[in-house]
């Protein structure tokens, strides 16, 4: 029995090679897609699960609630007290173990190289139990003078992986020390959100030990092990008590010296649960935070397109199956009954979903290191590949056979032999389910379509609006501090492409402090000197510059920008003061400065605040003319070696690094046009093949309507009209969707695009163009055929 | 006795107009017997045919098959009836284009859960019957109308059916071709396989025991040769 479906099946699909091209290649694209995000999910969601007992690993976690309710600040950070402090007052908390990133030297011969690492307490891999290669875990951390790295860092000082007892040079306060490998670690698998390179010890000093001051810093990550079966409510109560008990008094000092008014609690984040986390983000040494509403994006991509191959596949069977209908009519007169019927039609479209899922795992292989790019990922189907992924697949492949032949084998198996038998068949004429179909097939086209134009559009003006000062021919260079800038800037200058020299603070500052005597700004604080403010081309508005002259403006005078002085509520900014009440310190207001975007466009411009203290400058800002980058910057090389030896040299033009802030858009840009190209190209192959059915079924009418004297355009306009209907409706329902939604999307970025009508016109001539050159193809081939031959065949 | 119809109506309603495709029709068929059904285009011989193979559906009467009352019984029972009982001969011979003559022939036994080395048996028995072994191999496409015919009967044939229903099966073939079939039936007959055939032509009417002449749907006579 199945054998003679098998045979029925693969004739019909080789007999039909348009259709069966059309609804394989349409699948396995969908499959494909569908297969790639299935990766996708699956490494968001196994993030951190290799490690063993991760179940019983929480981070802690803190929030501040103002007296209003609000929240003043979410963060996953703690300090180095909130470990042993928790650790000693609550008894369900095992072990901890704090991590802080680090960024530090390393001298290899007569170079000097970054390198990032982190700090870690001695028993960090009884927690993380990370694998080590070569060198025991268990005494790897131990000495102060320990270093354990991984193998790819081993490779790249060493030249080998077992080099457990070398010596290493790390940086530690401007001195080299010799540190030495205790330990070789496998390199952190990609699904890790601690990613560590290179392992110290991390040092603390008896005060910041044992200062109970220190409840109120937060710097690192600190993670605990719970006792086996204790409860996490329970356990965050009890170090929510003991926080309250043992900070007692420094909360009240807290708040007679700094008049805090914010409330702090504690919470325990399970370790699995960082990766995706919105309020509590894999930072300060953890990598890869994601949001999941990527995953839910890329999810709805994928599932459109296996959607329209499928709605293809239906189509595309109802609409042959005027061919098909003699030989179900045949089967029945045989003694065939609906079941079996139904059973054979549905083995055929999984015979086609089958060859299309094998299609599907070849192109997924194929396209993953362009995925992988796209999506900033390294998947690779090996590593993911477990039973689960494969009950995924499989599951895959049974779902989509069945949307893609349920409705057919129904439709299909229910006709009646007589009807079919005597040639009195005919497919109902109205089609409402077919129409429909196309028309969701369209919709979701035209909202992909519109989707890409946005995101396009909201790219461009990002990466050109004009932010208020000039990016162009900026070098900046960290590690300069104020003991150099002077003869860097002598040297530099005798250079005539460089035109210019600046210097600030390297990073990025986020402070308090009281203006009209009791209203609490939080600002961002950045130290420059008087070339800063020139260099970057961003004007004063009210008041004076920093001066030159003066080695630097006197402490206690500082710039402001125009939203601080708007946030200030200010009328007369010059001469206000802004105080400092922790440091006891006043400062006077001595200029206003334009407002201009300092940080990424997806953040709108805040209170910022310039002081002239030297004492935190870091980052070199270099002007070069226009065309000189090629002979300026070996010289800028040169200068800096010759000044400051052992310290790394890197710099990054500040237009490219401006530009990388947007890198996750221009990544979903990427995502998106390839989506949107997609769903439109097995869109218009489903199209193409109805119309070839279309014009099929009306062979006659075409050769009754020639004979009687129509032209080719008439009948070529009549064949692509009914076609063309679809796509209109569907453009009359995706826009207002699509503009809904784009509208919704911008409002995430405070400087957005506006929507103009033209770029719905454009999605929308487009669509139209497409499905017409599509259609009429096969019209046109139709209307131009002999009518003599069409007419005889009955 | 095979089957017998009593008073069956068969209508369509069409813009509140009821038109009668079968009217008043009395039958009653005995084992063995050769029957022709004639009369003018939309006289309504296929519908009856349609009827008695049980294709078709009758809005008002009574039809007993063997021993089963066809209009009380449900489709699945009628089409196991079928499927049993009756093969169904075509003008257009209407073969599975994606078959082979072989598996063509070998469907109808798929249906009936026969099991593999007695249907090869059966087929290979049909194929040599009728001197197609040869082509057990074609397409129908590959083969002459005649030879598509031949084909379309050793598939009615295989499943042993009591009942032969042809609906001009010699309509779309040359004279000698037609006559060939005839003689085909002829020969069925004698072996004992009832036949109810709806033709034009005379002269293969001629074959029948009774020839039944249909107008507007309504037995105008019966004429016993």
């Amino acid at each position: 029995m199945f054998r003679n479906y098998f045979k029925t099946a693969f004739r019909n699909l080789i007999r039909n090679k348009v259709y069966s091209v059309i609804n394989i290649a349409g699948l396995s694209m969908g499959l494909a897609c569908a297969m790639l995000i299935l990766l996708y999910t699956k490494d968001e969601v196994s993030y951190d699960r290799f490690l063993p007992n991760v179940s019983k690993i929480y981070r802690i976690v803190s929030k501040q609630v103002n007296p209003d309710g609000s929240i003043q600040m979410q963060s996953g950070n703690t300090g180095s007290f909130h470990g042993p402090a928790f650790a000693s007052g609550v008894p369900e908390i095992v072990s901890f173990v704090r991590i802080q990133g680090d960024y530090l030297n390393v001298r290899k011969g007569t170079e000097i190289l970054p390198q990032e690492g982190h700090r870690v307490d001695s028993n960090f891999f009884s927690l993380m139990q990370f694998q080590l290669l070569y060198g025991n875990a268990k005494t790897a951390l131990i000495n102060p003078d320990a270093v354990v790295i991984t193998e790819t860092v081993a490779k790249k000082f060493f030249g080998a992986a077992d080099v457990v007892g070398k010596t290493m040079e790390l940086q530690r306060n401007g001195v080299f020390m010799p540190f030495t490998v205790t330990a070789v670690a496998k390199d952190c698998p990609q699904n890790s959100s601690l990613k560590f390179q290179l392992l110290t010890i991390l040092q603390l000093t008896p005060a910041e030990i044992t200062d109970r001051e220190n409840w109120f810093n937060f710097f690192l990550n600190t993670f605990v092990m719970l006792a086996p079966g204790a409860d996490v409510k329970q356990t965050e109560a009890k170090m929510m008590r003991f926080y309250e008990s043992d900070a007692k008094d420094m909360i009240k000092q807290m708040v007679e010296k700094y008049n805090f008014k914010s409330k702090a609690s504690y919470m325990l984040q399970p370790y699995t649960d960082i990766h995706l986390s919105k309020d509590y983000r894999a930072d300060n040494g953890m990598v890869g935070a994601s949001n999941p509403i990527y995953s839910y994006i890329l999810s709805g991509i994928a599932l459109f397109i296996l959607i329209i191959a499928c709605i293809n596949f239906v189509n595309l069977t109802v609409a042959r199956s005027l061919k098909r209908a003699k030989e179900i009519g045949v089967r029945k007169v045989v003694g065939s009954d609906r079941r079996q019927l139904i059973w054979q039609l549905l083995g055929e479209s999984y015979i086609i979903s089958l060859i299309a899922f094998l299609l599907a795992l070849a192109i997924a292989q194929l396209l993953l290191p362009f995925f992988n790019e796209l999506s900033n990922k390294v998947l690779s189907l090996s590593y993911l590949f477990d039973w689960k992924l494969l009950v995924g697949y499989i599951s895959l492949f049974f779902i989509t056979g069945f949307l893609a032949g349920f409705y057919p084998a129904l439709v299909l198996s229910g006709f009646n032999p007589v009807e079919t038998l005597y040639n009195r068949f005919r497919l109902s004429g109205k089609n409402y389910v077919q129409r429909s179909l196309v028309v969701l097939q369209f919709s979701l086209a035209t909202l992909l379509i519109i989707a890409t134009t946005v995101m396009y559009k909201q790219f461009h003006f990002l990466v050109s609006k004009d932010l208020g000062y000039d990016d162009k021919h900026l070098i900046t260079i960290p590690n300069v501090s104020n003991n150099e800038i002077s003869v860097f800037r002598q040297e530099l200058l005798k250079n005539p492409d460089i035109e210019q020299v600046a210097i600030r603070n390297n990073g990025f500052n986020i402070t308090v402090a009281r203006v009209n005597v009791d209203k609490e700004l939080e600002f961002t604080m950045d130290w420059i000197d008087a070339a800063y403010l020139p260099i970057y081309k961003i004007p004063v508005v009210q008041g004076r510059n920093f001066s030159m002259s003066t080695a630097y403006d006197s402490g206690s005078s500082v710039l402001v920008n125009e939203a601080f002085v708007k946030a200030a509520g200010w009328k007369n900014p010059i001469g206000q003061t802004v105080d400092f009440w922790y440091n006891k310190r006043k400062l006077t207001v001595i200029g206003v400065v334009k407002d201009h975007h300092y940080t990424s466009l997806t953040e709108t411009i805040k209170p910022q605040l310039f002081s002239n203290d030297h004492n935190n400058f870091g980052l070199a800002i270099v002007r070069i003319k226009e065309g000189t980058a090629a002979a300026a910057l070996p010289y800028i090389e040169q200068v800096y070696k010759k000044l400051l030896p052992l310290q790394p040299y890197s710099y990054e033009f500040k237009d490219i690094s401006n530009q990388r802030q947007y890198e996750s858009e221009a990544r979903w840009k990427k995502m998106l046009l390839f989506g949107a190209v997609l769903t439109i190209f097995i869109s218009c192959i489903g199209l193409f093949g109805l119309s070839v059915l279309a014009a099929e079924r009306r062979v006659k009418e075409i050769g009754v309507r020639k004979v009687l004297g129509a032209s080719v355009t008439n009948i070529t306009t009549a064949l692509s009209k009914d076609f063309l209907k679809l796509v209109i409706i569907s453009l009359l329902i995706s826009i207002p969707v699509a503009w809904l939604l784009a509208n919704k999307w911008l409002q995430n970025y405070p400087y957005r695009t506006v929507l103009n009508a033209w770029m719905f016109v454009i999605a929308a001539v487009f669509i139209i163009l497409v499905a017409v050159l599509t259609v009429s193809f096969q019209a046109l081939k139709a209307a131009v055929s002999n009518p003599v031959k069409s007419l005889r065949t009955e | 006795m095979l089957l017998e119809i009593k008073n069956i109506f068969k209508w369509v309603t069409i813009g509140g107009n009821r038109t009668f495709l079968l009217k008043d029709i009395n039958l009653q068929v005995q084992e063995g017997e050769f029957i022709s059904i004639m009369g003018p285009s939309g006289s309504g011989k296929s519908t009856l045919l349609n009827v008695i193979g049980m294709l078709d559906g009758f809005d008002e009467g009574e039809y007993r098959f063997l021993h089963e009352e066809v209009h009380q019984i449900k489709e699945k029972q009628r089409s196991q009836l079928y499927k049993q009982y009756i093969g169904f001969v075509f003008q257009q011979y209407h073969l599975i284009d994606e078959l082979t003559v072989y598996e063509n022939i070998e469907t109808p036994l798929l249906y009936q859960d026969v099991k593999s080395s007695e249907r090869k048996a059966l087929v290979a028995d049909m194929l040599d019957r009728f001197n197609i072994v040869g082509k057990k191999d074609l397409f129908p496409t590959q083969l002459s109308g005649g030879q598509q015919q031949l084909v379309g009967i050793a598939r009615a044939l295989i499943s042993k059916p009591r009942l032969i229903l042809a609906d001009e099966p010699t309509g779309n073939l040359n004279s000698k071709q037609g006559e060939e079939i005839m003689e085909l039936f002829k020969q069925l007959n004698k072996d004992g396989v009832t036949i109810i055939q709806v033709t034009h032509s005379e002269k293969n009417a001629a074959y029948a025991s009774r020839t039944i002449h249909l107008l507007d749907g309504r037995i105008e006579n019966t004429i016993h040769n």
